[in-house]
């Protein structure tokens, strides 16, 4: 059991869930059309956009993953941190992709890829981004329970439920309030969440200190552990693949694209990108710090690597400061869990159901909003709940991810700056983005000792670069072959 | 190394706290202003 304390730190999550239903239902009246659902009218501000941007992007499964680096790999671990800040920086100094994207006045990305490779491109697209965002999503509920449990010291019996009972919380103000009710908990997550990151960081540094972490990193990582191109499982192809990974997250990851769209104008955007990208350094690097502790505390007998930092915080954290932190997490957690289920849900009606909608009302339109992100969140209770997930997290992550990142990022860089892309070279590029990755996994998983062999010696990391280079190059091939002036789009 | 990941996550900290107080504080006008548009949007519907 931990130091959770029913009435004392009970009562600090009971306050902070009830403000936030408050405050999501609250706004509901404001949406009257499908803009107002899904990119809140096009209304909103620089720093209600930064306040979003970093609520959505930091959940309870980040803060696991990046602890897990940090507890595996040392301060190299926040490395994708540092890379994922530099490339939202460089997109918004240049507006490079965002700027036509907003401008063009689009919902989505396939809704601009349309422009360029025609509506069966976009409704491809649309399957892809749907498709690879649901999947990684199914597991965040799961993920997030077991944080909470461990941390709570709750009976595991009650994972499911309890998570159950958050997510229909979350679903009835996504679906009533759509973007403007996940604008408006996102800004309260954001403040709860910064609170108890920046406390429990605080904690950590004076109880365990700085000599300790970085004495531990180098008895367990060595020079590894501050630098990844000298780290054993990690060395300059684990660099270059984040850094394409970061590249094209900032371009075409749909929640992150979404604060963009939802901007009042491209500029607005882009200084949303420029001044929340440091806040990525902090959301691999805070976490990462939790797991070194973990690693200082608890030492290598953790059976799993994902558990340790949740075990040291259940020591860790006092009375009182222990309600802070679980607030802080499931405010992580709801802002994203919202997020992402608008964000899906405004694929699926804007570009899947788009042959089928012609002609449709806003309060048709509204409807079916609402029921797309109902029929996400019992996706999500039946996937990510109540089944079991086999394998572990980062490989899954990994591969549903890269899946649709590599194709989309290569469509929309085309598609605002070559003129020679066609609907072929879309084509050959959404094909071998997906057959590179999953080829990769078949390798390793099935039963041929030859093939899980070659999949070792490739290993994740240069699969990775290759999905990437590869699906650049089946863009240009496919452009080039389509005959000038030939087949209809 | 080290002292570059020392810098870094005192940075990273300051740079927080500040981020969050300051956006805390902005963020309540942009909402009241983000909610009186659409407000007066939903006037001129109507």
């Amino acid at each position: 059991m931990g130091n959770f304390n029913w009435l004392l730190d009970g009562s600090i999550v009971g306050v902070y869930l009830l403000l936030t239903m408050f405050a999501g239902l609250y706004v509901r009246k404001y949406v009257s059309k499908v803009d107002d659902f899904l990119v809140a009218g096009r209304e909103m501000d620089v720093y209600l956009g930064i306040a979003s941007l970093a609520a959505t992007e930091f959940g309870i499964v980040t803060c696991m993953y990046t602890a897990q680096n940090g507890y595996k790999f040392g301060f190299a671990g926040a490395t994708p941190g540092i890379l994922m800040a530099l490339a939202m920086l460089f997109v918004g100094l240049t507006g490079f992709v965002i700027k036509p994207l907003r401008d063009s006045g689009v919902v989505t990305i396939p809704q601009l890829i349309e422009k360029r490779f025609g509506p069966n491109i976009r409704w491809a697209a649309g399957v892809v981004i749907v498709l690879g965002g649901l999947l990684n999503m199914g597991v965040f509920l799961r993920i997030g329970g077991q944080f909470l449990v461990q941390v709570a010291g709750m009976n595991v019996g009650y994972l499911e439920i309890t998570m159950t009972i958050l997510l229909i919380g979350v679903a009835v103000y996504t679906i009533l309030g759509g973007m403007l009710s996940v604008l408006i908990t996102d800004f309260l997550q954001f403040i709860v969440m910064s609170f108890g990151l920046i406390a429990v960081t605080i904690l950590i540094l004076y109880t365990v200190g700085w000599d300790t972490l970085v004495a531990t990193v180098e008895t367990h990582h060595g020079a590894g552990g501050f630098n990844p191109f000298v780290h054993p499982e990690m060395g300059w192809q684990y660099v270059v693949f984040n850094g394409l990974l970061n590249l094209a997250a900032v371009l075409t990851w749909q929640t992150t694209i979404a604060r963009v769209l939802a901007a009042k104008d491209s500029k607005t955007g882009q200084r949303i990108y420029t001044s929340t990208s440091f806040f990525f350094v902090c959301r691999f690097l805070i976490p990462g710090i939790w797991g070194i502790a973990a690693l200082a505390v608890l030492g290598t007998s953790v059976p799993d690597s994902l558990d340790a930092m949740p075990m040291f915080l259940a020591k860790a954290v006092p009375m009182g400061l222990m309600g802070i932190l679980i607030a802080a997490m499931l405010a992580a957690d709801m802002s994203t869990d919202s997020s992402y289920m608008l964000t899906w849900a405004s694929v699926i009606y804007n570009d899947i159901l788009a042959p089928f909608r012609k002609g449709w009302s806003d309060k048709r339109g509204l409807l079916w909003n609402r029921f797309i992100v109902a029929g996400i969140g019992i996706f999500l209770l039946i996937y990510g709940l109540w089944f079991k997930l086999e394998g572990d997290l980062w490989t899954y992550l990994g591969l549903t991810g890269t899946i649709y990142l590599a194709s989309i990022s290569v469509l929309l860089v085309s598609a605002c700056y070559w003129e020679k892309a066609n609907s072929w070279g879309a084509v050959a590029s959404i094909f071998v983005s997906a057959a590179i990755p999953l080829g990769f996994l078949i390798m390793e998983k099935i039963d041929v000792p030859s093939a899980n062999k070659l999949a070792k010696d490739i290993g994740p990391y240069y699969s990775g670069i290759a999905a990437y280079i590869c699906s650049a190059l089946a863009m240009v091939v496919g452009s080039y072959l389509k005959p000038k002036g030939g087949l209809a789009e | 190394m080290k002292t570059f990941w020392f810098v870094l996550t005192i940075i990273a900290l300051i740079w927080y706290i500040f981020v969050t107080i300051f956006v805390s504080y902005k963020g309540v006008a942009d909402i009241k202003g983000m909610l009186k548009r659409l407000s007066e949007q939903n006037k001129d519907k109507d």
